[in-house]
């Protein structure tokens, strides 16, 4: 595993580099078109945009869910398209996603589910449950750990998958809409849990239609308008623009 | 250690998860097992019989006339020069006569009026123990006829011949419960598996997402599939043990099978079967798995 990292995380300051890529679905929907993005190692970068604009489809290029149509993505120094099965699979433990759509096992409870990421990293059981408590706590779910995640709110399954995607501490955080079903003192909760993974070493995505989590910070924000990449540049410039394509994208949580 | 964990925790999830068929199955693989093992101790119990039967097997000679010491030496030779035969032994008519008269015990009266030679003398040949198939048997005797002054080869015939067409037919059957076991453990483990990915293809397919191993995600299934094989298989070989011990209670001393004593198997047969049934059961599991988890 320490072998792994020095190897593929760290061989430059580049985490994730996206050049001139395009995915296409059959028969004609055009997710991405020629978009390139470069994120450093320890940045925080935001994705915004309408809904349809394609960030989770570009999420998804990022741990192979997807391969792209055209173009280069490669993820700790790793060209994705040439990585084989095994060196993939090593590579997506060092990445947590927390998923649009959550994806958590209704059955399990929530420290199961919390669990998986660290149990797939052969992570100790004490371990494991050490992380889940202080994970929990953090974002105010300390009294569900026993609890079936079918039994939880919207928001408290958002908060679960957020918890799994950076309980095994990953190298790179990809989080899709994770405070779409927040009020605003839980989604302070999530951005305190997010800056602290990243003062660890983490670099994050979020993608996102809740412009006040970005609006006060000096992080890049990354712009999607069907597939396009519309606007990448600091946050300053990004005011000045007429912003009707995050008006737009609020109504469609 | 906590791959191992991690593993064992899976496959209790897979076994509690699909219980009914999991139940299913074991009984299946038993019964195959026991089907199996059933008519493979019949056979190697029979085939002790025909070497037990063997000591007890000759081959008679009857020729036309009382061989002399110089011909006695001659067939001596030409009998014994085959390393399968163990021994031979001249039998005078008067001997015979002698043998003949004490079989029929009280009746032997009905002697009084023959003569004491009116029985060809005859060369009891000891040879059939290392004999073990029928044509064997037959090629040997059709040699012993070509002998000069040879009347005659008898070797209980119809009795060997019978005796070995069983043998041969308990072949057929051993081959035949054998492919059974082999496909139905295989078949039935496969099918078993396979229901339990699909109960858990949401959950392997969130593993695939977050980056399980192949390992991770097929040793529980694995395992799954080896400890069909080997609990099926035990209580299988349980359940022909304890039908053994049955009929050894019901039968023994009585007058069905006073001639030779059945045995179980020895543990070494028992290890082969147990091991063999968790290799089927194991690879029916691979079969599965192979065609579900892909990344
Ligand atoms: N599997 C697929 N097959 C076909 N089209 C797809 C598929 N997945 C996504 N698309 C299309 O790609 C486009 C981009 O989708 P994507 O999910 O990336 O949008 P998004 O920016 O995440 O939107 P939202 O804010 O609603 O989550 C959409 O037009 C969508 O219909
Ligand atoms: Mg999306």
């Amino acid at each position: 595993m320490i072998s792994f990292r020095k190897k593929v995380i760290d061989t430059s300051d580049v985490m994730v580099d996206i050049i001139k890529v395009t995915k296409s679905y059959p028969p004609n929907v055009h997710a991405l078109i020629d978009v390139s993005l470069n994120v450093n190692k320890g940045e925080i970068i935001f994705l915004t945009g309408m809904s349809g604009a394609g960030k989770t489809t570009l999420l998804r290029l990022l741990s192979r869910i997807e391969r792209q149509t055209k173009g280069l993505v490669e993820v700790g120094g790793y060209d994705l398209s040439k990585l084989s099965r095994s060196k993939m699979q090593k590579l997506r433990r060092k990445i947590g996603t927390a998923y649009q759509d959550f994806k958590l096992l209704p059955e399990r409870t929530v420290a199961q589910n919390i669990a998986i990421t660290m149990e797939v990293a052969y992570k100790r059981p004490i371990l494991i449950r050490k992380r889940i408590k202080k994970l929990l706590d953090q974002l105010g779910l300390q009294d569900k750990y026993n609890t079936p995640a079918s039994e939880l709110s919207r928001g408290e399954q958002q908060r679960v998958t957020i918890a799994r995607a950076v309980a095994n501490e990953p190298d790179l955080i990809l989080a899709d809409e994770p405070t779409g079903n927040l009020d605003h003192e839980t989604t302070g909760r999530v951005m305190e849990l997010f800056k602290e993974c990243n003062k660890k070493g983490a670099t994050l995505i979020i993608a996102t239609h809740d412009e006040s989590i970005y609006s006060n910070t000096n992080h890049r924000v990354m712009e999607l308008y069907q597939g396009k990449q519309m606007f990448f540049d600091s946050q300053s410039k990004k005011r000045q623009l007429p912003s009707f394509v995050d008006e737009l994208s609020f109504g469609d949580l | 250690m906590n791959f191992l964990f991690a593993v064992f925790q899976q496959t209790t999830r897979n076994l509690f998860q699909t219980w009914g068929s999991q139940v299913f199955t074991l009984l299946t693989i038993t019964l195959s097992v026991l089907i199996f093992s059933f008519f493979y101790l019949v056979y190697s119990n029979m085939l002790n019989v025909g070497k037990q039967l063997g000591d007890d097997l000759r081959l008679v000679v009857y020729l036309d006339e009382e061989p002399g010491p110089e011909l006695q030496e001659e067939y001596r030779y030409k009998i014994l020069k085959f390393d399968r035969v163990d021994r031979i032994e001249f039998i005078s008519s008067k001997d015979a006569y002698q043998r003949f008269s004490t079989q029929l015990g009280e009746d032997k009266d009905v002697l009084a009026d023959m003569p004491d030679t009116f029985l060809p003398p005859s060369i009891e040949v000891y040879p059939v123990r290392s004999l073990d198939t029928l044509s064997r048997i037959k090629r040997f005797s059709d040699y012993l006829m070509t002998l000069p002054g040879v009347l005659k080869v008898q070797y209980g015939r119809e009795w060997v011949e019978r005796f070995y067409t069983f043998i041969q037919l308990l072949r057929i059957v051993v081959i035949l419960s054998g492919t059974l076991l082999v496909l139905t453990t295989t078949l039935m483990v496969a099918h078993t598996i396979r229901l339990s990915l699909l109960s858990r293809q949401d959950e392997l397919e969130l593993l695939r997402l977050v980056g399980a191993s192949s390992h991770y995600m097929r040793t529980p299934f694995f395992l799954e599939g080896a400890m069909h094989g080997f609990f099926g298989s035990t209580g299988g070989l349980f359940a022909l043990y304890v039908l053994y011990n049955w009929i050894q209670l019901h039968f023994t001393g009585s007058t069905v099978l006073p001639i030779f004593s059945f045995t179980f198997f020895p543990p070494v047969i028992l290890m082969i079967i147990i091991s063999f049934s968790v290799l089927l059961c194991a690879s029916g599991s691979f079969i599965s798995t192979n065609k579900f988890i892909r990344l």
